[in-house]
């Protein structure tokens, strides 16, 4: 049977959502928060008595987290979900309705939607941080009046670790990636659904400590926690040390997620040239994880040893302070295609169904892919130029400009999938449009960064802070809110509210290049990076650049707003609203708990982006075989 | 019932995909050991130095080769559908386990942490030591549901095998381990 009609039937009461919400279904998410802090408090007090110290010390502190940690676990659910079957106990209750989304659950897409609220969060905060790094510059010396240099450090240390480990992390990757996972693929669930539901759980108790960090003394190093400064900065580093190592730990149980799903669990028929380029994208940002976080995650923990344990690995007769920036940056340079790359594959998901064309040039968008996946891997060391040899620096700089290549393979496959097209401009392409020009400028501006003699001009300036917000909220945040509207009909069954979210597209596009393109002239002009003082000369650009960025964070309560009325009470969709031929509108929407019915699996036989005038079905559903 | 008929529905990964992909946690937890093991020459000098614990060190690492036999049996057993036996090849293996947690254990303080090679050692055997202890849980796990559910083990079999695989790297990683830190 070759049409979506089979997808009617649903196993009887597993179609979710089937007993009404009810507050005692909050239980385990206030029961795993009230458990983490107790046991955050119990844990970090007994250390600090037995140690003859106070609990805001590093050793307290680190022994409070990873007992919060587990405790924050232990009353999530993961108990009767997961650990108490396994030991041979009972078996795990089937939890198919709207409970699964406020405790430990194994259905992928619980999680996936579980991420985005805790994405909307997350940015919420650290956007809060950024709104008072930016009343902090409306004047050239605000430390009287509004943060200290001390407490300042403390803010853009937390907006940028938690904008990028907790939120483009995970916004495209968590939120989009995990729910289409399977579904793109033909599978019902992940290859490993109960580690994929507990990478959620690891996120906010990593999340609430770095926002925490204050508390503690906070830490003084902004994202990068290098040593010696780490070593001298207040306890709140070991919060930074242990929330990085959490959330690396996170994004990693999902990339094996992704790419053993990748690889076992393809519908038949579903070839490496059919797997959809959005998944090509995860898959990217899969192996780099996997590969490439060992590196940087040994590193925070030895940072952390040397705090708690008493090594010196990096400060000391026995340190070596420049190994961690090596370390660091193996996976963190590598970090922003784990962010931008699954954008990428998202425009080349969009944008052909909405301008019914096939990819462009599919195969070489998938090698531009993966070519940057493994060129990014041999480039950190440009983040440094200013402390290497001048024999590495052409080297680093080599590769690191050789990364536009393929970044323009993935370039020519969207413009030349619009090229003749009829394309509907609905709010995710519009966004995805927006998103391709902020890029542009994003990686146009970073070859002079990894230009050596423009580097050592440009390097820790504005220029740079101008490029890696062009790159990430520019093109990734611009991708995730065409993600997050693309497939909202999917998730909720209704359209988010359209004159709203272009509306919104149109807002953010302005004010976010009213507010990021003058830090370009500001960092020609010397405008340093991480200093809450600076010279009175800077002080009309400065203004205007903290006069936009309000509008710029204001408006985010629109989508907000949006998001949640249409959530509400939008028009409902109808189950294919884009037209798209990609497998995912293959089901009913909203997606019910089983996503391919009992007794029937999809065989591919065809593209799934072929939108010429009768082009066959790409999808056929065939009766289940015994024995599969 | 419907929600019974969902299980199996919404876990379909036949066990050449969960014992395949069980590749990929596996390959991790390798490249993370090599960088620990990459990092003994940053940090621990050129030459193991004077005070080692060396019995202890080759009394864990044969301890950890003769662990290849019972692994082997309990793969072979599994193989054959015996179950019961290869729960008996795990208790075996959850004996080798805590004895060598507790070895690595009493190695550490041999060189103080605060010199080079006594940092590195100390973190590095650590983190194999948390390896041992989540191999020691899953060998628990499936043994305490091989006696307590025999169906579900066997209907689950891959988790028993992953375990097996999972002991096998811990071999691997634990004979490098040596060589990295107590001969080069
Ligand atoms: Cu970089």
């Amino acid at each position: 049977m070759a049409t979506t009609g089979v997808q009617g039937r649903a196993v009887e009461g597993t179609g979710g959502g089937g007993e009404p919400f009810a507050w005692s279904m909050v239980l385990p998410l206030v029961r795993a928060g009230f458990m983490g802090f107790t046991g955050y408090f119990a844990a970090a007090w007994i250390t600090a008595m037995i140690g003859h110290t106070v609990i805001v010390n590093p050793l307290p502190a680190t022994v409070g987290y990873v007992v919060g940690l587990l405790a924050w676990l232990a009353g999530s659910g993961i108990w009767d979900g997961w650990i108490r079957r396994a030991f041979g106990g009972a078996e795990a209750p089937a939890l198919t309705g709207v409970e699964r989304y406020f405790r430990f659950s194994s259905d992928p897409k619980a999680t996936a939607v579980r991420y985005v609220i805790f994405n909307v969060l997350a940015f919420f905060f650290a956007g809060l941080a950024a709104m008072a790094i930016r009343i902090e510059l409306l004047t050239p010396d605000s430390t009287k009046w509004w943060l200290s240099e001390v407490h300042y450090n403390q803010t853009f240390g937390i907006h940028g670790l938690m904008m990028l480990l907790a939120v483009a992390a995970s916004a495209i990757v968590g939120g989009m990636g995990y729910y289409l996972l399977p579904m793109m693929l033909g599978a019902r669930t992940v290859i490993f659904p109960r580690l994929l539901g507990l990478s959620w759980w690891l996120l906010p108790p990593a999340a609430v400590a770095v926002f925490m960090s204050p508390l503690i003394g906070g830490f003084q190093t902004g994202w990068w926690g290098y040593p010696p400064l780490a070593q001298n900065s207040g306890s709140g580093i070991v919060f930074y040390t242990l929330g990085a190592a959490t959330l690396l730990t996170s994004s990693l149980l999902g990339g094996i997620n992704i790419i053993g799903t990748i690889v076992y669990m393809r519908a038949k028929g579903m070839s490496l040239g059919r797997i959809p380029m959005f998944l090509w994208g995860l898959f990217a940002a899969g192996t780099i994880l996997i590969v490439e976080a060992p590196a940087t995650f040994t590193g925070t923990l030895m940072d952390l040893s040397d705090m708690i344990l008493g090594s010196h690995f990096y400060t000391g007769p026995t340190g070596h302070p420049l190994a961690y920036d090596d370390q660091f940056w193996w996976l963190f340079h590598p970090e922003v295609y784990v962010f931008v790359l699954p954008a990428f594959a998202l425009w080349l998901e969009i944008l052909p169904a909405a301008a019914q064309r096939p990819v462009f040039a599919r195969n070489w968008g998938i090698a531009g892919i993966l070519g940057i996946t493994m060129i990014g891997a041999m480039v950190g060391v440009h983040h440094y130029f200013t402390a290497v040899s001048d024999e590495r620096m052409p080297i680093f700089m080599t590769l690191t400009e050789t990364i536009s290549i393929p970044s323009g393979f993935v370039f020519l496959c969207a413009l030349g999938t619009l090229w003749g097209g009829r394309l509907r401009l609905t709010s995710p392409a519009l966004l995805c449009l927006m998103a391709m020009m902020n890029f542009l400028i994003g990686g146009l501006t970073g070859i002079f960064n990894a230009d050596v003699p423009a580097d050592l001009q440009l390097h820790n300036t504005y220029w740079v802070i101008g490029h890696f917000h062009y790159t990430i909220l520019g093109s990734v945040i611009f991708s995730w809110l065409a993600g997050l509207y693309w497939w909202f009909p999917k998730v909720t069954g209704r359209l988010v509210n359209e004159f709203w979210a272009k509306f919104h597209a149109w807002w953010f596009f302005i004010f976010f290049n009213m507010t990021f393109l003058p830090m370009f002239i500001l960092g020609i002009e010397g405008m340093n990076r991480r200093i809450a003082v600076y010279l009175p000369y800077l002080h009309p650009l400065n203004e205007f650049v903290s006069i936009s960025s309000f509008f710029l964070g204001a408006g985010f309560l629109i989508p907000a707003a949006n998001l949640f009325f249409s959530w509400r009470s939008g028009k409902k969709a109808p189950q294919n609203p884009w037209g798209s031929k990609s497998l995912e509108w293959h089901s009913p929407s909203p997606t019910p708990y089983i996503v391919f019915p009992e007794g029937s699996e999809v065989t591919v036989v065809g593209p799934n982006d072929n939108y010429a005038a009768g082009a066959p079905e790409p999808f056929v559903w065939a009766p289940t075989t015994a024995g599969k | 019932m419907a929600v019974e008929m969902a299980r199996p529905l919404m876990d379909p990964a036949p066990e050449r995909a969960k014992r395949g992909a069980f590749f990929f946690p596996m390959m991790f937890m390798g490249i993370l050991s090599a960088a620990w093991f990459l990092a003994r020459f940053m940090w621990g000098g050129t030459s193991v130095p004077k005070g080692v614990d060396m019995g202890m060190g080759i009394g864990l690492t044969v301890l950890m080769l003769l662990s290849i036999g019972p692994m082997l049996g309990a793969r072979g057993k599994l193989n054959r559908g015996e179950d019961a036996g290869a729960i008996g090849n795990f208790a075996i293996l959850m004996v080798v386990a805590i004895l060598m947690i507790a070895g690595i254990i009493s190695t550490w303080g041999a060189i103080p942490i605060g010199t080079g090679y006594g940092g590195i050692y100390d973190v590095t055997s650590g983190w194999i030591g948390l390896y041992f202890v989540g191999g020691l849980l899953g060998l628990l796990a499936s043994f305490m549901k091989g006696k307590r559910v025999p169906e579900r083990f066997r209907n689950e079999r891959w988790v028993a095998h992953n375990v097996v695989s999972f002991w096998g790297e811990l071999v691997l990683l634990w004979t490098a381990f040596f060589v990295v830190f107590y001969l080069l």
